[in-house]
């Protein structure tokens, strides 16, 4: 390498394995442990690094495990592999027509080029609690597969997340598998996120709502609302959905339910907005994402 | 330790020697020395490094060159076939699209790739497909109007 800049960052030195079956990955975490990083679309880890966040000796590569990388939807139950970039989540047919949500919360993260690399894993296992996949998944009522060189275990996305950056996987362990479950028939969600200026910004407040109506009478029959971004990890938020099931739907009960997801919050001030901007943008988005999904 | 890896890139074969750390868009300019792709953020914000990898519009300040490996590879000197300019490069040039040009690889890629998934783009597709790439100069509005008009056919 001859030149360099000043301003261009770059990456520490470290050995790259590639990793060709998931317990061979399993194996390499566990032989390096704490100098070792898994690194599938690198969006994330290559950044951290470069900015000396993060510094491990060894980085072994996942991307070419073809078991990681897939969607497959049967019987109404979708399973995507936690190496599947983004992009290709968003835009498969069956998850743009059955879960919609899903679509939405990927498209909605970095730029086309970053979709293209970054995965529906990594944007989980980083545990950011801004991850964007995390409202509509934990709302959908997803579970994460996870395997570790003493087996496989399957656990809720919201027991997933541990805390800010902190996710449930121990030593040597990989998220395999997204499990989608098949969704009641008269449902419907949004995800909205509010950036913190424009696209490829992380999110200020994210909100995922979705309503199951109920066939007999269009009253809501069930409703998750999942908060992004305002706790330290995505959160659900229990007392504002219970006021709203079982009940028909008007604007005065959307702006309550709103109100009481706010209070649900728990955001922290940072450079990217106050705790109190956080708390009253988790109240409009709320009610924008209830009306919105039930068509008010 | 360096690795002998195989590039290919514009349709041409490459073998360099790389050590594991160094990105793709550093081996693209300085070992194999096409310097219209450009580093400038380094972390995947700004598009400048936006190279087609396989097809897929990609920031290669993100890639290892060491992953790159046997992929088809496509940067700005790639675009223009057999010392024709690709309509998308002519529509830059006519409508002022360029100023300093250092986005320009990045966008024209950009732009090349969006019309390839999406020939009719309306103007909001347009500026999603290029959100990966900033252009500090123009304001986009010229490079919008580029891209709406090979999508019309008027190039």
């Amino acid at each position: 390498m001859s030149t360099s800049f000043g301003y261009l960052l770059k990456l520490p030195k470290f050995e790259h394995f590639e990793a060709k079956e998931i317990l061979e990955a399993c194996l390499l975490l566990s032989k390096y442990g704490e100098r070792a990083k898994l690194i599938a679309g690198g969006t994330d880890l290559l950044v951290s690094m470069k900015k000396r966040e993060v510094i491990p000796e060894y980085l072994i590569d996942i991307k070419g495990i073809r078991d990681l990388s897939y969607i497959q939807y049967q019987r109404g139950v979708l399973r995507i592999g936690a190496v599947t970039p983004l992009n290709d989540i968003e835009g498969f047919p069956i998850i743009q027509e059955r879960f919609p949500i899903l679509a939405s919360a990927c498209h909605q993260i970095g730029t086309p080029q970053i979709r293209n690399l970054g995965t529906i894993g990594g944007n989980l296992c980083n545990a950011s609690p801004s991850a964007d996949t995390a409202p509509a998944l934990i709302g959908l009522g997803a579970k994460a597969k996870i395997m570790g060189l003493k087996g496989e275990r399957t656990i809720s996305l919201e027991e997933f997340f541990v805390g800010p950056g902190q996710s449930a996987l121990q030593d040597s362990e990989i998220l395999t598998e997204i499990i989608v479950p098949e969704l009641p028939g008269l449902s419907r969600g949004e995800y909205l996120k509010l950036p913190a200026r424009t696209t490829i910004d992380i999110a200020v407040v994210g909100v995922a709502v979705i309503v199951t109506f109920d066939p007999k009478d269009n009253k809501i029959g069930d409703i998750k609302i999942v908060l992004g971004a305002v706790a330290p990890t995505p959160v659900r938020a229990h007392k504002a959905e219970k006021i709203i099931i079982g009940k028909t739907v008007e604007g005065q009960l959307i702006e309550k339910a709103a109100q009481v997801a706010a209070e649900e919050a728990r955001p922290i001030s940072d450079i990217r907005g106050s705790a109190k901007y956080r708390r009253e943008m988790v109240k409009v988005l709320t009610q924008r994402a209830i009306k919105q999904v039930v068509r008010i | 330790m360096r690795q002998s890896i195989r590039l290919k890139i514009n349709g041409d074969l490459y073998e360099v020697r790389v050590e594991p750390w160094w990105t793709l868009v550093e081996v693209i300019r300085e070992e194999i020395g096409l310097t219209g792709v450009k580093e400038a953020c380094s972390t995947g914000e700004c598009g400048a490094c936006t190279v087609l990898l396989n097809g897929k519009l990609v920031n290669s300040c993100l890639i290892l060159a060491v992953e790159a490996q046997d992929k088809e590879i496509i940067t700005i000197e790639g675009l223009a076939q057999g010392g024709k300019l690709d309509p998308l490069q002519e529509a830059f040039i006519k409508f002022g699209a360029i100023q300093c040009g250092f986005c320009t690889p990045g966008m024209l890629l950009a732009a090349k790739a969006l019309l390839q998934k999406n020939p009719q783009p309306t103007e909001a597709e347009i500026r999603e497909g290029i959100s990966g790439n900033l252009c500090r100069c123009t304001g986009y509005v010229k490079i919008i109007e580029a891209i709406q008009a090979v999508a019309k056919g008027e190039f």
